[in-house]
């Protein structure tokens, strides 16, 4: 808890926060690249796969290759000017991606962290604070304020909002309610990132056909995408949609799988056994559309519906407790896509063939599409929104 | 229910171990029928646990209401037309609140019972109380808030009640006075909320303008919760000593309860154990909400055999408790002991939101 006057800055405190640049300029790349070296250098990463992952996405190397991907040749533009971002407590490292994307797109940027001291946030300032003693990054020094403080300080909150030229709110519904209550200049753009849920597909007849290895593998990916973050971040899958013709052999092979791993891997506090339990017991109360449901272990619970329907994820579970239906094709999606589904993860079906389905059928909803293993890779494309272009102007020469 | 009737008006510690289990055991499960065939939602459940209520099922089989349910669901087994009053409790981490059915029946118990748990606390004499709240200004007699619903459920413990705060909260230190040279010598009782008795007798209060510091012959109840005495870093010693450097204070007694089941109270007794009586009973839960070992720490589920008008007999709660075996421990009489631990952190999740 933080008091009125408590105001903790962990990156420049008197930063003049006045400086654009075009969008992966070479100073801020070869900046990121310093950082990801000294990142990578401090820690033994089996401990913190997030720093490492974090440390991987700055190498100049995948820079060059987002600029490749991201940035038209020929255009003129530059970053729209002084970024505030208020991030979540959820994952720790977010702040460090909000920050990134800010600078590739050539902003000055305020963060606000999270109140919670995660050792993740405590080495990435120590990295930054680091690198930017150098003297060749007095440039990128002033475009760069990270500081802590509590919700209830208004005042500053209004002070920055009133300041910057966009806000990047992370943090869901009830962060970005609030935060939208402070008045800000005219032209400010408010990127919200509100909560979202997300669904995996599988191709329940390429399942039978896996090695024990493969599926191990495929169960390893799936977890990291849902029990690394206690089910609990927006991309993580809660709903599991079956396709195929074999219907119990499959699920039965990859649960019974999950609850191996997560015995041997997964910790939990006993918040979650209560949780989980409670939410067992409103289920099997209000919701009629059950066929069935399995309870594992205390943290894997299945619910198997009848069918989908719209609005099941109105309250999202957590801590290992999922829904599941099969689906006869495709086209049954429509029952839960809405805009506030973000992330598909999918397996056992060809890119291109998504890529054909689901450009011609235009869902509402849906903004990610990737395979399983990949639902917290955080990337420059999130929740639909391009960010360099929209945290950068151009400036139209005819 | 007639299993009620025959212990009624008995000692409420009065049951050895093995007859209590038998009698407890043939009592529950015939409240767990009876709400089967009384509450839809109810019965919605048993079925979806694939549970059927049976005289012979055991004890620690018997299904239990996850605490929070009380807030998402209505659960009534009497007609509407029969609710006498009804029960309202805020929870502490979400803005929703419990709803309690109580019939006059229940009513009746309730008050009952906690007289007869009580009195081997107190004995049966009433006494001048002291109340450290306000007095309840609400004009609905049918709806009552947790706090109004322990305080009024105390009141019958006293020939008089005196207020400690005036209506904007602040001590009202006249009337405190007048209660205080009226019981000078008088045994009296002080009844208030955990966090009530830290804010008002330790933090806020002015000693020098009482006319006597010295509260030895008082008692004081208190109970409600340590939820927030746990951020000011107090526990039930360092408060327990602090009131007696204070005010000479040596007779404090903590209770625990739920809304969920009021009447079938527990209170702390002199070897600082609550004690189980006749009418519920406690069973410690571990991580897979398996029955604990003997002497663990675990999840508190309550068992009550006073709820008849909503189905609030086997609660499964969001406490940490643990069962004490103190062969030196005699006081009430029969009964399990236990303590409790505090409410289970809301664990700081990874989760969409700022904090």
């Amino acid at each position: 808890m933080y008091k009125k006057t408590n105001i903790e800055y962990l990156v420049g405190k008197n930063s003049k926060l006045d400086r654009t640049f075009e969008p992966f300029n070479l100073l801020v790349i070869n900046f990121l690249d310093d950082f990801s070296k000294s990142l990578d250098s401090k820690f033994n990463n089996q401990r913190y796969p997030d720093l490492k992952a974090l440390s991987f996405f700055c190498r100049k190397k995948n820079i060059l290759n987002l600029k490749y991907k991201h940035f038209t040749h020929g255009t003129v533009r530059f970053g729209l000017g002084l970024l505030f971002h208020i991030t979540p407590s959820n994952i720790p490292t977010n702040f460090a991606y909000s920050l990134i994307f800010g600078l590739i797109s050539g902003n000055s940027n305020i963060v606000k962290v999270p109140s919670k001291k995660f050792e993740e946030i405590i080495q990435i300032i120590k990295s930054l604070n680091k690198i930017l003693k150098k003297k060749k990054y007095n440039k990128i020094k002033d475009m760069i304020t990270i500081l802590r403080y509590g919700s209830e300080n208004e005042k500053l909150t209004q002070e920055y909002s009133l300041k910057c030229d966009a806000r990047l709110i992370w943090g869901g519904d009830e962060t970005i309610d609030n935060i939208k209550k402070f008045t800000t200049k005219p032209k400010n753009i408010d990127i919200p990132f509100s909560d979202r849920y997300s669904i995996s597909l599988i191709n329940s007849d390429k399942i039978l056909k896996l090695t024990n290895s493969d599926l191990a593998n495929l169960v390893k990916n799936f977890y990291n995408d849902t029990y690394v973050v206690d089910q609990n971040a927006c991309s993580s899958p809660h709903l599991i949609l079956w396709q195929g013709k074999s219907k119990k052999i499959p699920k039965q092979k990859f649960w019974e799988q999950l609850n191996q791993l997560i015995k041997t891997k997964y910790m939990s506090p006993l918040i979650s056994t209560v949780d989980n339990y409670s939410r067992l017991a409103t289920e099997i109360i209000k919701n009629k559309n059950i066929k069935s449901y399995k309870s594992f272990s205390k943290s894997l619970y299945v619910i198997t519906l009848k069918k989908i329907y719209p609005n099941l994820f109105l309250e999202k579970p957590k801590w290992g407790f999922f829904f599941e239906c099969d689906i006869k094709n495709f086209d049954n999606l429509s029952f839960v896509t809405n805009k506030r589904l973000q992330t598909l993860t999918y397996y056992g079906f060809e890119k291109k063939f998504l890529k054909n389905y689901f450009s011609k059928k235009n869902f509402n909803g849906i903004d990610r599409i990737v395979p399983f293993g990949q639902a917290l890779n955080i990337n420059l494309i999130w929740d639909g929104y391009d960010l360099i272009k929209i945290l950068s102007r151009e400036i139209e020469i005819k | 229910m007639q299993f009620l009737d025959k212990i009624i008006n008995q000692n409420a510690f009065s049951m050895n171990p093995s007859f209590k289990s038998k009698f407890f055991l043939e009592s529950i499960n015939s409240l767990t029928s009876h709400h089967f065939k009384r509450s839809n939602l109810y019965q919605d459940y048993l079925k979806g646990l694939n549970y059927m209520p049976n005289k012979n099922n055991n004890l620690s089989d018997i299904p239990f209401l996850p605490v929070r349910l009380f807030k998402d669901f209505d659960f009534i087994s009497i007609k509407k037309n029969e609710i006498f009053k009804t029960l309202l409790s805020s929870g502490t981490t979400s803005n929703k609140v419990s709803k309690i059915f109580i019939d006059k029946t229940n009513a009746f118990n309730q008050m009952k019972v906690l007289q007869k748990i009580f009195y081997n606390v107190i004995g049966n004499s009433r006494l001048p109380m002291l109340v450290l709240d306000k007095q309840n200004q609400s004009l609905d007699r049918k709806k009552f808030n947790a706090s109004a619903a322990a305080i009024s459920g105390f009141s019958i413990f006293a020939n008089k009640i005196v207020y400690l705060l005036d209506q904007k909260n602040e001590i009202d230190y006249k009337k405190l006075n007048i209660f205080l040279s009226e019981n000078k010598s008088n045994q009296f009782l002080i009844f208030g909320f955990t966090y009530n008795v830290y804010n008002y007798l330790i933090t806020k209060i002015n000693l020098s303008k009482l006319i006597t510091k010295n509260f030895s012959n008082a008692f004081l109840i208190h109970g409600g919760g340590w939820k927030k005495m746990e951020e000011k870093k107090i526990n039930r010693s360092q408060l327990n000593s602090q009131l007696g450097k204070k005010f000479a204070l040596k007779n404090i007694r903590n209770y625990y309860g739920l809304v969920e089941q009021i009447g079938s109270i527990f209170f702390e007794c002199k070897c600082g154990y609550f004690i189980a009586s006749n009418f519920s009973d406690v069973i410690i839960r571990d991580e897979n909400l398996k029955i604990s070992k003997k002497g663990d720490k675990g999840l508190v589920q309550l068992l009550s055999l006073l709820p008849t008008s909503y189905p609030g007999h086997s609660i499964l709660t969001e406490d940490i408790g643990e069962i004490v075996h103190d062969n030196k421990c005699k006081c009430f009489g029969h009964g399990k002991r236990f303590l409790i631990h505090g409410r289970l952190q809301s664990a700081e999740l990874r989760g969409c939101s700022n904090i």
